[in-house]
Parts: C-alpha cells; sequence; structure tokens
C-alpha cells in the first residue's frame, strides 16, 4: 500500500476513536479540547459508517468541547480548556471526566496534564489523554483511552480473582458490531467459568474498572491492536496477557477456548467438555437448513474486505465453518511489512487459515484491479470462472460486488446500509449469526 | 476589488461583523433585538458542547458534486464525515437517475512527520496521483485545521502543479478554527467556484426566461422539483446550483435573467459576484417555506420579471387549494405547541408555517443570526411571543428550555433531534435532502408527516422512560441561558 493519499478512509482519527471509547465508558464525561468541528465531524461520520449508531448520553453532539478559535490558536488554549471543565464539572453528570485533546492544542503545545493537576482537590477525578488526529487511527485513539485508564485510573491490588479476565482489542463505536461482540465473548468465556472484565458498554461499571488489576489474565482478541495497552498493563500491574484471533464462528470459538483454557491453566479435559457442548447446541441450530443450504449450492467464492481484526477472522469463518472459498482477502490497515509479517505469521501460529490471495490495500480502486485478476471477464467456453461471488465487506463495496454479480453483506467499516443494535458475529451464537446473514444476503430474491 | 480576486476567501466575522452565535431571550422583544444587535455578535458562552465547523456543511456541497474528486488535506479524520455526506450523495444520485454511485472522498491523512516537515509535497503528489486515478474533471482540495497551523500553502500548490494536472484545481479553506460560523462555508465553496469555474465574462446569449435558483444541501429533488413546477407556472425555468452540478455547468448560470436564492444567509457572497461580473441581477429575501413566504418569494420574482399580475394569480390559486387540502389535518395540530430548531432562516421560517397550520410556537432555535434573517423575525412579532435562542446546536440549552416549555412536537435539523426525543417528544427533522419542505407541496408534506407524527408518539414516549441526558438535575432549574455572556 503506497501513495500519498487514502481513499474513503475505512477509519476516523485516533481523538474519533478515543471519544467513541470514552463515550461508551460507564458514567464517564468526555471533554474535547479541539477545534471546533471535531464532534460534529465524528457525528456524521458515524451517520455512514456505524450501523446507525451516532448517539449516546454524552456523545453525538452533546459532548463538552472547548471549540478553540483563532484566538486560542495564537494565545493558548488552556484558558478556554479551564472555563470548560469548571463549568462541565457544574453541570454533566458524571463519576469521571476524561479530556481528550485534539489536532491544533497538541500543535500550540497546550499542556493539559498540568492544567488538570489544578483540580487534584475535586472529589471526582479528572484524567486526560492526548489522541491528537494525526497521531494515528481511531484504533490508536482506543489504545490511547486504555493507556490512560491504566495510568491513572484503574488501581493497583494485591488481590488476585482467578476466575476474572480482561477483555480488550475491540474498540467501541470503531467496531460497528462491538457491543455484539463484547456479548458473544463473555459468552465463550462463560463456559470456561470465567468472568470478564469490558470497562465499556452496557454492562460495565466504573467500580469494577478501577480494580481491573485483580485480574487473572488480560485477553487481547485481535492481533494489532490493544497490545501496547496490555504491555502497560502488565509492566505497571503484573497481569500479563493471552492473545487470541477475533473467535468468529464455532472453530474459532475453539480455537479460543483452546488459547484461553491454556493460558488460564484450565483442565484440558474441561475445555474439551466445554467445546463438544457448546458444539453439539450449535449445529441442533445449523442443521435444519442443511437440506436447502447443499441443493441450492450455497457454497460461495468470497472477497472480504476488512481491518486486520476482521479480515483474517471473516475468510477463517468462511473457509473452516462454511466451506466456502476465500479466494481475495484485502486487509485495509496501512501496516509496514515486518507488521504484515507479523500478523500473517500469528494467523498460521493460531490455526488460521490462508486465503487464496491475500493483499494489504485500503484504495478500493486496487481491490477493483485485484478482482479483476481473480475475476476476469472471459468469453472461453470452459472456464473456472470462480462464481458465485459473495463479498464480505463495508458498504463501500457495494458497486464492485454489483459488478461481479456477487451478494453483498457489510460486515465492516464502514457500514451505512445496516441498523446494528444487539448483533454481534464472535462465539458460536455469533456463528450462527453469520450463517443467517449471509445466506440470507444470498437468497434476498427467492 | 471583489473579494474573489484574493487568494483566501473572508470569514463570515469580517464580512457580516453583525453575525450572532449566543443569544437567549425568554421574550422576544422587538426593542430589546434591535438595541443589542451589535452586542449580540460580541456574545460567547463559557460552556460548549462540540459543534460543526465550515468544513462539514461545505463537503456536503462539494462531495455531491459529479465528476469531482474532494481531496482532503489534513488528519486522517478531518471530514471522514462524507461517510455520512455519501448517504445523501447515493441518494440524490438515485433520485437523479444517475447509478447509485458513492462520492469520492481521499485524505493526505497528515502525520507527526508531516506536521513537522509541512504537508504541501505530500498534497501535491496526492493531487497527481488522483489525477492519474480518477480522472476527474475538478479536483478540490480542502485544507482543515493542519495544514492553516503548520502553515502549508494549498493556493501555492494548487497554482504550481496546474499545469501538470488536467483537472481544474480548487483549493478550498475550510479551516475550522478560522471561523466560528458555518455559514463561512458557502462562501468558501462559492469562492473557490467563482475563482476556478466560472468563466472570464458572461456565456451567450442570455436565456430571458432561466432563472438561476441557489440550492442548499438540505433540499432534494423533491424540493427542486417544486420550485421547478411554481416557475414553470409563470413560464420560466430553473437552473439550479451548487449542490448536485457539474463542475463544467457553473458558466450556465451567466446566462440567466436572474438569480434568486432559497436561504439568504447561503448566497450573497456569490450573487453578487454574478451581478457584479456578468450583470445577472438577483433578489436575496424570504425563503420558500410556509405558505405566505412562498408567495412573498414568488411575487417578488413576478415583480422583477415583468410577471406581477400572473405571479399574483397563481399565489392565489395555490393557496386556495391548499388551505383546502389542508382542513384535513388542522383539527388535531389545534391547540398542538411546537419547538423548532434548525439553521437561522429555516427555524424562522418554518416557524411562520406552523403557525399557519394552527401550532402555537413556543420556542426557535436558530443556529447563528445575522442581518439576513431580521425580516424573518418581523414577521414573527405579530404573533405570540416565543423563546428565540442563538446557538451553534448547544443541546444542554435546548434540554433546559424543552423541560421547561414542554412543546408537544420538535422540529429539528439534520442531527439535531436526539434531545427533545430522549425527553419524550415527537420529533420532525427539517433539514434531511430528499424529503419535501418547500413551496406549496412542501407545507402540504410537512404537514402530512407531522399529522403521522403525533397520531402515534408512544416510540418517544416509552424512549423516555428510559433513556437518559447527560445533565445534572440541578441545571434544569437554571437559566438555560446562564452559560451566555452578552458581552466581552
Amino acid at each position: 500500500m503506497t501513495g500519498n493519499f487514502i481513499e474513503r478512509p475505512r477509519w476516523t482519527c485516533a481523538l474519533g476513536g478515543a471519544l467513541a471509547a470514552v463515550g461508551n465508558l460507564p458514567q464517564t464525561v468526555p471533554i474535547l479540547h479541539s477545534g471546533p468541528g471535531c464532534a460534529g465531524n465524528f457525528a456524521w461520520t458515524n451517520n455512514g459508517s456505524l450501523g446507525l449508531n451516532v448517539t449516546g448520553p454524552c456523545l453525538g453532539l452533546n459532548v463538552p468541547a472547548t471549540n478553540i478559535q483563532e484566538k486560542e490558536v495564537v494565545f493558548g488554549g488552556l484558558d478556554r480548556l479551564r472555563e470548560e471543565i469548571e463549568n462541565a464539572l457544574s453541570i454533566m453528570d458524571g463519576q469521571l471526566y476524561f479530556v481528550l485533546t485534539g489536532c491544533l492544542p497538541e500543535v500550540i503545545g497546550d499542556d493539559v496534564e498540568a492544567l488538570i493537576s489544578e483540580f487534584s482537590a475535586q472529589k471526582i477525578p479528572i484524567i486526560s489523554a492526548s489522541p491528537a488526529g494525526f497521531k494515528g487511527d481511531s484504533y490508536y485513539g482506543y489504545e490511547e483511552v486504555l493507556k490512560t485508564l491504566i495510568r491513572s485510573y484503574i488501581r493497583p491490588t494485591q488481590a488476585r480473582a482467578t476466575r476474572l479476565v480482561n477483555v480488550w482489542g475491540l474498540a467501541p463505536g470503531v467496531d460497528p458490531f462491538w457491543r455484539g461482540n463484547l456479548d458473544g465473548i463473555r459468552e465463550l468465556l462463560s463456559l470456561l467459568d470465567l468472568k470478564s472484565n469490558f470497562f465499556f458498554g452496557p454492562d460495565s461499571d466504573l467500580t469494577s474498572l478501577a480494580k481491573a488489576s485483580r485480574a487473572a489474565k488480560n485477553i487481547v482478541v485481535s492481533g494489532l491492536y490493544g497490545l501496547t495497552a496490555a504491555k502497560l498493563f502488565q509492566e505497571k500491574f503484573g497481569v500479563d496477557y493471552v492473545q487470541a484471533p477475533l473467535p468468529i464462528g464455532a472453530s474459532a470459538s475453539e480455537r479460543f477456548l483452546k488459547i484461553v483454557g491454556r493460558a488460564l491453566k484450565i483442565p484440558g479435559r474441561k475445555v474439551n467438555r466445554a467445546i463438544s457442548n457448546a458444539g453439539r447446541r450449535h449445529y441442533v441450530y445449523l442443521e435444519p437448513i442443511i437440506d436447502v443450504f447443499n441443493d441450492m449450492e450455497a457454497q460461495r467464492h468470497v472477497l472480504i474486505v476488512g481491518d486486520a481484526n476482521y479480515a483474517l477472522a471473516l475468510s477463517d469463518f468462511f473457509a473452516q465453518d462454511l466451506g466456502w472459498l476465500p479466494e481475495l482477502v484485502a486487509v485495509v490497515n496501512d501496516l509496514s511489512p515486518d507488521s504484515q509479517k507479523n500478523l500473517l505469521d500469528w494467523q498460521t501460529k493460531t490455526g488460521g487459515t490462508v486465503p487464496g490471495k491475500l493483499i494489504f490495500e485500503n484504495r478500493l480502486s486496487e481491490i477493483s484491479k485485484a478482482a479483476l485478476e481473480i475475476w476476469p471477464n472471459s468469453g472461453a467456453k470452459y472456464f473456472n470462472s470462480k462464481k458465485p461471488v459473495f463479498v464480505a465487506g463495508s458498504s463501500l463495496e457495494r458497486e464492485l460486488a454489483k459488478s461481479l454479480g456477487a451478494a453483498h453483506l457489510s460486515l465492516t467499516y464502514p457500514i451505512s446500509n445496516r441498523a446494528v443494535l444487539t448483533r454481534g458475529y464472535t462465539g458460536y451464537s455469533g456463528g450462527l449469526n453469520l450463517t443467517e446473514d449471509a445466506v440470507s444476503a444470498v437468497i434476498s430474491e427467492r | 476589488m471583489s473579494y474573489l480576486d484574493s487568494l483566501i476567501p473572508p470569514i463570515r466575522e469580517h464580512r457580516h461583523p453583525e453575525t450572532a452565535l449566543a443569544h437567549g431571550s425568554t421574550r422576544l422583544g422587538h426593542g430589546q433585538r434591535r438595541n443589542t444587535c451589535a452586542v449580540l455578535a460580541q456574545a460567547e458562552r463559557s460552556f460548549t458542547q462540540g459543534s460543526i465547523c465550515p468544513l462539514l456543511p461545505a463537503l456536503g456541497i462539494m462531495t455531491s458534486l459529479p465528476e469531482t474528486v474532494v481531496l482532503l488535506h489534513g488528519a486522517v479524520g478531518c471530514g471522514s464525515c462524507a461517510a455520512g455526506n455519501n448517504v445523501n450523495i447515493r441518494a440524490g444520485n438515485t433520485a437523479r437517475g444517475r447509478a447509485s454511485k458513492d462520492a469520492v472522498w481521499l485524505s493526505t491523512a497528515l502525520n507527526e512527520i508531516n506536521v513537522i516537515n509541512g504537508g504541501e509535497e505530500k498534497l501535491t503528489q496526492a493531487i497527481i496521483e488522483a489525477e492519474s486515478l480518477y480522472h476527474p474533471k475538478a479536483i478540490l482540495a480542502v485544507s482543515g485545521c493542519l495544514p492553516g497551523v503548520i502553515g502549508d500553502d494549498i493556493d501555492g500548490v494548487a497554482a504550481r502543479i496546474q499545469e501538470q494536472v488536467t483537472a481544474k484545481i480548487l483549493p478550498v479553506h475550510c479551516e475550522g478554527f478560522k471561523s466560528r460560523f458555518m455559514a463561512t462555508a458557502y462562501d468558501v465553496v462559492y469562492h473557490a467556484v467563482g475563482r476556478h469555474l466560472m468563466p472570464a465574462k458572461a456565456v451567450g446569449p442570455k436565456d430571458p426566461k432561466l432563472i438561476n435558483v441557489m440550492n442548499v444541501g438540505s433540499m432534494g429533488l423533491t424540493d427542486e422539483k417544486e420550485i421547478t413546477r411554481i416557475l414553470g407556472e409563470l413560464g420560466l425555468r430553473t437552473n439550479f446550483f451548487p449542490v448536485f452540478s457539474h463542475p463544467e455547468s457553473f458558466a450556465d448560470s451567466t446566462r440567466a435573467a436572474m438569480s434568486i436564492s432559497i436561504c439568504p444567509t447561503h448566497d450573497d457572497y456569490f450573487l453578487n459576484h454574478l451581478s457584479e461580473k456578468y450583470g445577472v441581477p438577483y433578489i436575496i429575501r424570504h425563503m420558500p417555506i410556509g405558505i405566505k413566504n412562498t408567495g412573498q418569494w414568488i411575487a417578488d420574482i413576478g415583480l422583477k420579471m415583468g410577471l406581477g399580475s400572473k405571479a399574483e394569480n397563481l399565489i392565489k390559486k395555490e393557496e386556495e387549494e391548499l388551505l383546502a387540502a389542508l382542513d384535513e389535518f388542522k383539527p388535531l395540530f389545534k391547540d398542538k405547541s411546537a419547538f423548532v430548531s434548525a439553521g437561522e432562516y429555516r427555524s424562522l421560517a418554518t416557524a411562520l408555517l406552523l403557525r399557519e397550520l394552527g401550532f402555537k410556537v413556543l420556542g426557535i432555535r436558530s443556529f447563528h443570526f445575522d442581518s439576513f434573517a431580521e425580516v424573518e423575525l418581523d414577521k414573527l412579532e405579530t404573533g405570540a411571543d416565543f423563546v428565540f435562542n442563538v446557538a451553534n446546536v448547544q443541546p444542554f440549552e435546548e434540554a433546559n428550555l424543552l423541560k421547561k416549555l414542554k412543546p408537544d412536537i420538535f422540529l429539528g435539523h439534520w442531527h439535531g433531534n436526539s434531545t427533545a426525543a430522549r425527553l419524550g417528544i415527537p420529533t420532525q427533522v427539517i433539514y434531511n435532502s430528499g424529503y419535501a419542505y418547500m413551496g406549496y407541496q412542501g407545507a402540504y408534506d410537512l404537514a402530512r408527516r407531522l399529522h403521522r407524527r403525533l397520531a402515534n408518539p408512544s416510540f418517544y414516549q416509552r424512549l423516555a422512560g428510559y433513556a437518559r441526558l447527560p445533565y445534572r438535575e440541578q441545571w434544569y432549574d437554571k437559566d438555560p441561558f446562564s452559560f451566555i455572556r452578552e458581552s466581552v
């Protein structure tokens, strides 16, 4: 992936990722210290990207923000921020205030940490991170939030909760299915009698977050995201981590349970029993569609476009669970050759499959060229067309899918054409959801 | 010298120093408003919530232009809202019988190294790559906040590279921190259009029946069809721009007999330019939302085009027909109260329409306020008093007002309805392209949708039982305008 621009970026900036994370922390008030359009920009971005999820009590245009102008750019923005924090404390209802600094204050050099220390006598904690937009993408912002929580909010403890794990790597408001995906992972961990602490989402609370250092292990469900935070956590609290691929569907769930079981020294017999029970139940749901699934030749060649969390996990699901054929997988992250290699090594090491062709590319124009090599226009009498095709990507791949005569399902960011509430694709139940959604997309004209 | 001779367009603060962003009065009071006009412009809030900068509405226009690439020069998130604009672009293309295509927007995604070393080289290369990959007619090189702070010269880059590139390169200045008013967005786009897509002199021959109508991002094809229908009754044809206009079609505007604004606060910059440089006269008064408003808008055109009596007859006929049709809805609207919040002109014009439909208007919020809207506020002074709040969204003030006023229905801008909804008030969006709002047909259709909304508000009532707003309970006991400093 080279070039001097990104085509229709499949993420927003670090500040956007950080705001989505903080806005989904329980009882937490984000305060943006940034230019005047950032909050509106993120709201409108979500409108076209996140399965219709835009607002939250303290998201969208509800978030306190300094909206700094030329005056602050010239003279500094700290006076404005001080006033904003003071007033936010009086009007916004929260148990934690989280200042997020954007591009402008970062470039002009506002010392936000020093300002916040002025408020240290406050009963309610105020913490801050600097996920300026030019420092990285949404996921970088998510990790900066985790790191701030580790440095400034989570308290050290000697106590250990041997059945408790923290789960990282699924970014709220960045992964369109994050809530459903967390539910799927909770369900998997409960099969091993483990309790999970997610920090974010409807079932989290600040008390558990502050006591996260008593966890037995951190589980990072990603080959890329959440790792630097997990390392910092280990350094600070002595709790180590285990990394597992995003467990989409039954095969990946089995691998996930084995990886987690090993890391937590859960007896193999117990893990195997859990896998066998869950698998049996899973196929009770799946079996009834076998007749039609077979007879309609539902098997598809697959084109997948998604980020490092999703692209390979989806490829594994289609290959291992449905027996479909992933022909082309595009990972949209801008990764160095070393990071690309690490990700692939990790994929095979954790029992994943390698698709027909794998590219690291986020320009749809380039992805389309790669697709044309696999699916050329041929008038030959005998020709392996590798059709029919199923496209598992973002909403942006609809035109490409149409040109391939393929069914299309929006599964990766950005998603403009689905409403996402509880939907998730992790765990056994997520595999059933994905089978339902993919097959339904294939037969929508039936 | 015209503003368009300078590389960088003026901001609204300079061109219209009376423009205000923060004001709240629990009583309207004619005298009070007039006397405090100068003070209003200086007012600020000591607590603010996130808002919208000129880049956002500017992108709504820019991404709609066919065969055009929007190249955002900034951090990767700056302008990522194009993903949201794209929803409207797809729908707008489909409505116009074009393929449902995604807009093309790109980001130079400035990183830490670029911030230190400057981003001009990256922008230059990005323009060359965009040209070879997409072969567009125009490339809009749009500056976000970062280039403005690190000192990238996008005009210099565009001038240096233009010779190597077939597409017209339009530098567009959207550094969000430079203007408090999103209305600056229209000026910066028109500035770029005026400097790069317009001919040296008027293209001939003049078309005495052609009227330039400056559309707005919020009016979809439905509204354009209604305006075309109305002007067609007068024997006139419409030339809509800038939204969804092909970059090569802007020159057509110089052939028109006259221009008229749909939303006066948007358009004076370009209307003046068309008049001064190409001799196209214009009208900038009234918005065709509301029954009387639409009539006044038509009557002005009639007068200017020498079609006065024809226009009067048309207005009379249309009003009779519409009023009869509205009878079906009016019994439900009687004694119902409404609150309206949107762009400056739109909120005031819609309030007039609400009164015409029989609602009692309890409050109006305008995203800004300037001299263009004085006339609209004047029209409202004869009826019952109402709260007037100037706010660039700021939902905390809105929540406070709504708790006190308890309207039966709330009409709000795109992305501006969730506070009211959480309070259990049924909401009606009044800025979403594709829906009918304008002219007589728009008045009828909005009434029809309001009736539908009021017919079953259970979604909102149940929502209010569980949904949460982020404010402390004490906030609702305070004056909603506590954080406005009227002078600084």
